[in-house]
């Protein structure tokens, strides 16, 4: 547990992260392009585009279609595209289409997945600085 | 009845309240049970705020467009058009792009423009470019350089401006 509980993303354990509050994105809000945080982000509404954060959820109601490069993602809403995470949590609500590059994985009951989920090893992700073309 | 069959209505209720707050810690800590019962009240949230208020915290950065019908608070960096019903730009804050708002308040820095109803520009604000405004406050220290111009919508018309464009008819004599 202590080797995934290390930041791959690169960047200094950051003394101020925890206090940080985490970005909020509401139910009407619509995003197109690159969200880069280091911190924590919740998304309720619509997101076109790329997600780079260490925590992600994705509420119920929320909308993601695109690339995730984040170290713990949570997904209770739809999503489409990809993921590349190290622990990745799809709630029974969740509705996702396309790959999830993952090392742990938990999928509760219900959830409908379409798209496949490879594991892949720690070091995988810690050599990920971003996000790789997509394989067409 | 088939085996595949779904049991999404057999499953508790609570479970989606559960996953409605994500990240949450999951048990109270073991002093909860000398508490005495309380009366059902809704967990405390994750974030306490209205639920439609968008929060961009101090470490995200946002490139492209953002549209809100709601309000939206910005701590952080934003590459990019904003339009939402009232936006904040907090202290820290850094904008390049069109602020469009009803209510447009700012203490941070924008670069590029403001197109709202009701702007306010704090102590701290740097706002580099214009803006259109119906009405506007500017503090003692803030930084603005820029054309502030003043725009009433085309359905109100202005008070002094002329009446529409009236052909000329000329008179039938008999």
């Amino acid at each position: 547990m202590a080797a995934l509980r290390q930041p791959f993303i690169e960047k200094p354990a950051s003394r101020d992260r925890v206090m940080e509050p985490a970005s909020r994105l509401g139910q009407a809000f619509r995003v197109t392009g690159v969200l880069e945080t280091d911190g924590e982000l919740h998304v309720h509404g619509h997101v076109k585009g790329r997600i780079h954060a260490d925590r992600l959820v994705l509420a119920i109601g929320a909308y993601v279609e695109g690339d995730i490069l984040a170290r713990d993602v949570r997904i209770g809403g739809r999503f489409n595209g990809r993921i590349f995470a190290l622990n990745v949590a799809v709630d029974s609500s969740a509705e996702v289409i396309g790959r999830v590059f993952h090392h742990t994985l938990t999928v509760d009951k219900g959830a409908r997945i379409d798209g496949r989920m490879p594991w892949r090893p720690i070091n995988f992700f810690e050599s990920l600085k971003d996000i790789p073309e997509a394989k067409t | 009845m088939s085996v595949f069959t779904r049991s999404d209505k057999t499953t508790d209720p609570n479970a989606a309240k559960a996953t409605a707050q994500p990240m949450a810690p999951a048990s109270t800590p073991a002093a909860a049970p000398a508490e005495p019962p309380r009366p059902a009240t809704p967990a405390p949230s994750v974030t306490p705020a209205g639920q439609g208020v968008s929060i961009i915290s101090k470490a995200l950065k946002i490139t492209g467009q953002l549209e809100s019908t709601e309000a939206v608070q910005i701590d952080g960096e934003v590459d990019g058009d904003i339009r939402a019903a009232s936006v904040k730009v907090g202290g820290n804050a850094k904008v390049k792009g069109t602020v469009y708002g009803e209510v447009v308040e700012v203490a941070g820095r924008i670069e590029g423009k403001i197109e709202a109803k009701k702007v306010v520009l704090k102590q701290t604000a740097h706002m580099a470019g214009d803006v259109v405004h119906q009405d506007i406050t500017i503090e003692s220290g803030a930084y603005i350089n820029g054309h502030c111009r003043p725009e009433f919508g085309k359905a109100e018309g202005r008070a002094d401006a002329k009446p529409e464009h009236t052909p000329y008819k000329p008179v039938a004599v008999s």
